[in-house]
């Protein structure tokens, strides 16, 4: 009872002051200089990017240093992670001790295999066609963490690394990514051009299909270290909390 | 009746984000800040590309319909700011992995400590601190 006094109390403020406010604001209508600029440009113009996805030439062309930068924070993010839950190499052996064998009825383990392809197929779509449609690399690498993801709720995480994708491997493909958005990034500096610079130096188009220059290797890249980066993280967080325990030598 | 719902949507992000705040700062257990603080960072990502919505009827995605310089003036009076859109994206990605690091630690505490509520590990870390002294 009391909550919900306070609810209506809340509920009340809220449509008060949007009344009030009401009376002084007009709704936006108009865009913003710089933001007719970018849908002006971002195909034909002069400055372009060569990507009907406007979204995508600003992400990785126009404002490309900003998300190399915060692809940094990434990094660093998902280091934090790994170096919080380190493990020496006779402990990191018997985290990988385990049975393979999923402990669901028979229907849930062959709906997650359709699944997981299914995702796999949907996520390299969203990340491939990043310049064309919605999408891009980010959101199709963390559509990719969630195939693993599920393998280790349907399966074991035992399942997933006898099947040869382990921490390691993920942790090297996310390197393979980042260390690709790099050379991706520093490539236009070889032909007198600056850094992140795009269309003078990467093909507009290929097969009749246009890539957007660098775009499509940037969004390649980033699906690749975006996806694998959280599955590493994924693999550690499902190792058994009593295996952790001994680890710790805790003995709660 | 545009303005007021356009009004009523702007105070209740901001509510929402104070009381996120307030989540924050009150809450003695360490995942409820979590998810606070996931809601206050959601919150501000929605205000972010609410910046650059447009409140008028046709309204369309920054993305051309079709690769001809004909369509284009349509598509400028039609569609959103792309520009709070492609800084969003990021974000939302990369609060992802500082959530998850977060987590992390949250996890770690909650071993070493075996207690969740701030007010505990404050008391715990001392007493962990001269034991190893003795």
């Amino acid at each position: 009872m009391k909550r919900l006094i306070g609810l209506l109390i809340l509920l009340i403020t809220v449509l008060g002051v949007a009344f009030y406010i009401a009376q002084n604001i007009t709704p936006p209508k108009d865009l913003h200089p710089l933001g007719e600029y970018y849908l002006e440009n971002s195909y034909f113009g002069e400055h372009s990017a060569k990507s009907p996805e406007v979204v995508t030439s600003i992400l990785w062309d126009y404002r490309g240093v900003d998300t190399l930068f915060e692809t940094a924070v990434f990094f660093l993010a998902i280091i934090g992670s790994l170096t919080l839950f380190r493990l020496n190499k006779e402990q990191a052996e018997e985290a990988r001790q385990g049975q393979p064998k999923p402990q669901l009825p028979e229907p849930v383990v062959v709906v997650t295999k359709l699944t997981v392809a299914m995702i796999l197929a949907v996520s390299a779509s969203i990340a491939l066609h990043g310049q064309l449609t919605p999408g891009g690399g980010f959101q199709g690498g963390s559509a990719l963490a969630v195939a693993p993801l599920l393998v280790i709720a349907a399966y074991t995480k035992y399942a997933l690394e006898k099947n040869g994708l382990d921490k390691t491997r993920a942790i090297i493909i996310r390197s393979i990514g980042l260390l690709g958005i790099a050379l991706t990034a520093l490539t236009p500096l070889l032909a007198n051009g600056y850094i992140m610079q795009n269309q003078p130096i990467f093909p507009g188009e290929a097969l009749g299909v246009p890539l957007g220059g660098s775009l499509v290797l940037y969004n390649l890249f980033e699906y690749l270290a975006v996806g694998a980066g959280f599955t590493a993280v994924f693999l550690l967080l499902s190792i058994p909390e009593k295996k952790f325990k001994k680890f710790l030598g805790v003995r709660r | 009746m545009i303005a007021l719902l356009w009004s009523i949507t702007i105070v209740s992000l901001l509510a929402t984000l104070i009381i996120s705040v307030c989540g924050i700062v009150a809450k003695p257990n360490l995942v409820k800040k979590l998810i606070a603080l996931t809601i206050f960072s959601d919150t501000a990502n929605v205000l972010v590309v609410l910046l650059g919505y447009r409140v008028i009827y046709p309204v369309k995605p920054p993305i051309l319909p079709q690769l001809s310089k004909t369509a284009l003036g349509e598509f400028v009076k039609t569609a959103v700011d792309p520009l709070p859109q492609a800084l969003v994206i990021t974000a939302v990605v990369i609060g992802m992995a500082v959530n998850i690091l977060i987590a992390f630690a949250i996890i770690q505490i909650y071993r070493i400590y075996g207690t969740l509520d701030v007010r505990e590990v404050g008391k715990t870390l001392p007493e962990l601190l001269r034991r190893g002294e003795a």
